[in-house]
């Protein structure tokens, strides 16, 4: 693990440097550690793929004094209770009107459409993290074959429910909004609901599997 | 109730802003300009957390059925109650029928409404602000349109207060937003970050059209990569003052719509300089001066005493 102060309210640590199931256990434990504690002077953990950063209140502390704080309290790391991942089945309308990008990931991937949705709904994801939008869930590992860049020029707008390939990726749009990922499909699956806690489907650590309609 | 008479070019709630949620995507959609957020909740008596109605451009107007208190911070403007001018950073009154207009911006661009009386609005995860994306909190979770009635509740007088005009800050172009370097500052060639802090012909940056609450995108002399430098790292958090340079090399400075990132981050904006972030507008100057961090923190103690000192008015 490594500390380091992220502009002048954050502090960002650094689980390992690769995205990995390995590396993204440690951070989840981590944030589910961050959160057990309840502390005032931190206001947000983001957990992501190989990183927990944290924006902490400057008013109550200071980065020197949380940090000693933190690593204190850490050892109690080992026995902290995590809570076990939920799984999600996400029903997806693969190709067509639905995907716009299925052609270009055929031709890119050299597969046909069937075999990408086999590929593609063949998998049980891992949540590594929910953002950028409220509710949108970075799953991985994708499958090495359908493996694509993002588009050059991002869209300024991608529908809500649609189900995205970046790198070894996949997504899915919680809200329309502005995005690069590569659509192959839509669900109908609600990811995010402001008027009802938990918000989001779902939180790091959960898994998920599509499947095709 | 209030009656928005023009909402100009974009009106909305906002409060302190929406927090404890980032690990599920939630951005904070706070107003953009905390310190006069902050200064309008302190000449109207109510502590940080009411909402409030940021506004971007002239001719907004609305008109009050209830007498009530009303002030202005932020952008500088030329108001008017009916036809009498008020001055803004200062509390004033507004009797039942009278329309309230502001003519003009002549500093800044966004400017904070508030009233001595709580705006009805929704609240989302404890907080009013409006997120416009996702289309929750706020006023309906959109911007105000022409005709929109929001109610007001526990109208009150708010007094006689102001904010000394010593303690309203300059918004005046061109602007200098200082930063300390960034996760991926070595990232970028030395030629570069040489030109971009510290001498030279064109370190001007030029605010785009495409700048919105998400983000700042700048137009300028493309900031160069080192050779064999990575230009999109793995996704992770970010906070607001975040700029990040996308592989055309054209600075883009995150706001408080966004809580992960994948583009390599050259620097964040020191938190002193952040509330000017509110007023760049498109085709204004920018340019970026690299601190260190005590100096940021000194300057953002300065800013503290503005604080102080503006709470105690």
């Amino acid at each position: 693990m490594n500390w380091t102060r992220y502009g002048e309210e954050g502090i960002r640590i650094v689980f390992g440097n690769t995205v990995s199931a390995d590396v993204h256990e440690k951070v989840r434990r981590y944030y589910f550690f961050l959160k057990s504690l309840h502390l005032q002077e931190i206001i947000d953990v983001i957990p992501s793929f190989t990183t927990c950063i944290i924006y902490f209140n400057d008013q109550m502390t200071d980065a020197d004094t949380l940090i000693a704080n933190l690593q204190e309290k850490e050892r109690a790391l080992p026995e902290i209770a995590i809570p076990a991942p939920a799984t999600h089945t996400i029903p997806v309308m693969y190709g067509g009107q639905y995907g716009p990008d299925m052609e270009f990931v055929c031709s890119y991937a050299g597969l046909t459409p069937d075999e990408v949705i086999e590929i593609h709904s063949g998998t049980v994801y891992t949540v590594f993290a929910v953002g950028f939008i409220p509710g949108f869930p970075y799953m991985g590992t994708l499958d090495k074959r359908l493996f694509v860049p993002r588009l050059e020029v991002p869209r300024l707008k991608v529908n809500e429910g649609s189900v995205g390939l970046a790198q070894l990726q996949t997504g899915i749009y919680s809200f329309e909004s502005p995005g690069g990922w590569r659509i192959i499909g839509k669900t109908d699956r609600r990811l995010f609901d402001h008027g009802q806690e938990p918000y989001s489907l779902m939180k790091i650590g959960d898994q998920a599997r599509f499947v095709p309609l | 109730m209030i009656e928005v008479i023009n909402p100009a070019w974009l009106s909305m709630v906002v409060d302190g802003g929406r927090y404890g949620h980032a690990d599920i995507g939630m951005p904070p959609s706070s107003a953009l300009d905390r310190y006069a957020y902050t200064a309008l909740c302190r000449l109207l008596g109510y502590a940080a957390g009411m909402p409030a109605i940021e506004v971007m451009g002239h001719d907004f107007s609305l008109k009050v059925n209830t007498d009530l208190s009303c002030a202005f911070t932020g952008a500088r403007v030329a108001a008017f109650v009916d036809s009498v001018p008020i001055a803004p950073w200062k509390v004033f009154k507004v009797k039942a029928g009278s329309t309230v207009r502001v003519k003009e911006v002549t500093e800044g661009l966004r400017y904070y409404i508030g009233f001595s009386g709580i705006i009805v609005a929704e609240k989302v995860a404890g907080s009013f602000t409006t997120n416009l994306e996702c289309r929750f909190g706020g006023y309906f979770g959109r911007p105000f349109m022409k005709g929109d009635r929001v109610a007001l509740k526990d109208v009150r007088d708010a007094g006689e207060r102001s904010i000394d005009e010593s303690l309203i800050p300059s918004m005046k172009g061109p602007h200098v937003l200082r930063i300390i370097d960034g996760e991926e500052a070595g990232s970028f060639a030395t030629e570069t970050l040489k030109s971009l802090f510290e001498t030279d012909e064109d370190p001007w940056y030029k605010v785009t059209t495409k700048t919105n609450r998400t983000g700042i995108r700048l137009e300028g002399r493309p900031l160069e990569f080192r050779e064999g430098a990575d230009q999109s790292i793995i996704s992770e958090g970010i906070l607001p003052g975040v700029v990040q340079v996308p592989g055309s090399g054209q600075p883009i400075i995150v706001l408080y719509e966004r809580t992960i990132g994948g583009y390599a981050r050259i620097g964040h904006v020191i938190k002193a300089d952040r509330d000017l972030l509110a007023h760049l507008k498109p085709l204004d100057k920018v340019r970026f001066q690299r601190v260190a961090r005590e100096e940021a923190e000194r300057l953002w103690s300065e800013k503290t005493a503005w604080y102080d000192a503006m709470l105690r008015q």
